[in-house]
């Protein structure tokens, strides 16, 4: 589904990824976990070349992606992001957040791009805020129109980039639950987080990342019950504290 | 559901045109005259004297329409200007924001009048044949020569440098991860700037534009410097004449007067409308500059 070869980034003389190999099956719920600056999150972007990867291979589907001959447009259509500050689209209803990507990029009539918009929303439990701007909705309402917009481009797979760092606490918990059950109807997803309940119940795989390269891999289980590397026991009890 | 189409439950938005906004200007137009004639008894004429606006009132007339012929030339393509010089400035293409940067340097820097004289003295000779006839065709009239027109331009780009900065505010404010959200849906450029940047840039820069827009109607008049036909300049000239004429010089109240309640009304009406289309459109967390 999605595969990415020997990945590499630098900004100016920063070297922030360093070989990342990482392979992402169907319906995978692949968490990434790892201290800040350890370049999670660049990661993320070049998978959907929002930060484009100065070496290495991304594929998805079997598709090279990183190529000249590619638009970075069409790639992003195939895959989904949800991102730390939400970043709503501010002059829009929650309703023409989530209708517009359908409308402007994949060309779908309005009533039918808005009929779908609905469904979404309430599916993420917000059907009755459709005609809310950003402003009047909490951090946790705002995510989940984040979440909705996203889909609503029917992505084949979904990125996180610690979709819940911003929130207050009493918000955490319907995000979470929104993508957990994104992640029991199969939706295939990599998600950056600090949640380390998400991650043991919802995640098929955790990757561990520091200084910009895999440390290690693991089944939630093996990660934080049995971790092989100093650095990973470290980074995990004093997250799990 | 059925009706459930479009903007239902949006916030009500008030009519452009009220009542009692039309009411406000009735209402200080009356206590303009009111304070003309009180003026008039204070300073001994008779503020009703046919030989006063016989001779004035064709100046004021043909004056107040050139004025709003000036206003109507300068006004978009001043916002033509500030716009696209404000949307270079963030364009991040070095070759289009320095020049943007010193044509806004410039301009700012530099008092509109000699900027004015420098168009209406040499700017013709600046300016390629055949553009001159095509300025001709298109702004030129009779009463308002190729010279005058440039000297419009003039005012045009010194509003248009003030208006650059406010576009460019308008940009700025606009958060980067709006612009990375929507490139993640697959946007492209022009999409995320239609969508996305446009719509909130706009609805940003009204307020200080309502203000910009203020300055410039009162700018027009310094082409009257110049002896184009517009309000200033023909009262003025009128003004100098009437010793000439054997009237009063106390008439000079009357008439300046009628041309400060003229332009109050114009600048009064257009920052009203202004802060009305603002209303409108207003939006729950776009509305942190409001005046």
């Amino acid at each position: 589904m999605i595969r990415t070869e020997d990945i590499h980034k630098h900004f100016g003389a920063l070297h922030v990824l360093r070989g990342i190999t990482l392979e992402v099956t169907r319906g995978d719920v692949l968490v990434i976990i790892g201290p800040s600056g350890s370049g999670k999150s660049t990661f993320l972007r070049c998978i959907n070349l929002l930060v484009r990867p100065d070496e290495g291979r991304v594929f998805i589907d079997g598709v090279q992606v990183n190529r000249a001959d590619i638009r970075p447009e069409w790639v992003r259509q195939q895959v989904g992001m949800v991102f730390q500050s939400f970043n709503l689209f501010t002059h829009l209803t929650a309703l023409e957040n989530v209708a517009l990507g359908p409308i402007r990029v994949k060309k779908a009539p309005r009533d039918e791009a808005e009929t779908k918009a609905r469904q979404l929303l309430a599916r993420v439990g917000l059907a009755a805020k459709e005609q809310s701007y950003p402003a009047e909705l909490s951090g946790g309402q705002q995510q989940r129109v984040a979440i909705a917009r996203a889909l609503a481009m029917d992505p084949k797979a979904m990125l996180f980039d610690e979709p819940t760092s911003a929130l207050d606490p009493e918000y955490i918990r319907e995000v979470l639950d929104v993508m957990a059950n994104l992640a029991h109807e199969g939706m295939t997803m990599i998600v950056v987080t600090h949640e380390m309940g998400f991650a043991s119940s919802v995640a098929s795989r955790i990757v561990f990342m520091d200084g910009g390269i895999i440390l290690e891999e693991g089944r939630p289980l093996d990660i934080f019950e049995h971790p092989k590397h100093e650095r990973t026991r470290a980074f995990v009890s004093k997250i799990l504290r | 559901m059925a009706v459930a189409t479009e903007h239902v439950g949006r916030t009500r938005a008030p009519p452009i045109f009220s009542l009692s906004n039309a009411a406000r200007i009735v209402e200080m137009v009356i206590g303009g005259l009111l304070l003309i004639s009180i003026m008039s008894i204070v300073l001994k004429f008779d503020v009703r004297d046919p030989r006063l606006w016989a001779g004035y009132g064709p100046s004021f007339i043909r004056g107040f329409w050139g004025t709003l012929g000036y206003i109507a030339l300068i006004l978009p393509i001043s916002v033509g200007v500030g716009f696209a010089a404000g949307w270079a400035r963030v364009s991040g293409h070095r070759m289009l924001a320095w020049p943007a940067g010193a044509f806004v340097d410039f301009f700012r820097g530099v008092p509109p009048i000699v900027v004015i004289l420098f168009a209406f003295l040499f700017g013709v000779d600046f300016i390629p044949l055949r553009v001159q006839l095509f300025l001709k065709d298109v702004f030129s009239t009779s009463s308002n020569s190729l010279p005058f027109t440039l000297a419009a331009f003039a005012v045009a780009f010194h509003s248009g440098a003030y208006q650059a900065e406010i576009f460019r505010a308008g940009f700025q404010s606009i958060s980067r991860g709006q612009v990375e959200a929507a490139e993640a849906l697959g946007m492209r450029h022009f999409q995320t700037m239609r969508s996305i940047i446009l719509p909130q840039t706009v609805r940003l820069s009204l307020p200080p534009l309502g203000n910009e827009f203020a300055v410039l109607i009162k700018d027009t008049s310094l082409l009257g410097a110049l002896g184009a036909t517009e309000l200033v300049g023909l009262s003025q000239e009128f003004t100098a004449q009437i010793p000439i004429s054997g009237g009063q010089i106390v008439w000079a109240f009357a008439i300046w007067s009628s041309v400060a309640l003229t332009y109050f009304v114009m600048t009064f009406l257009v920052t009203r409308l202004l802060r009305l289309i603002e209303r409108r459109f207003r939006t729950p967390g776009l509305d942190v500059m409001s005046l």
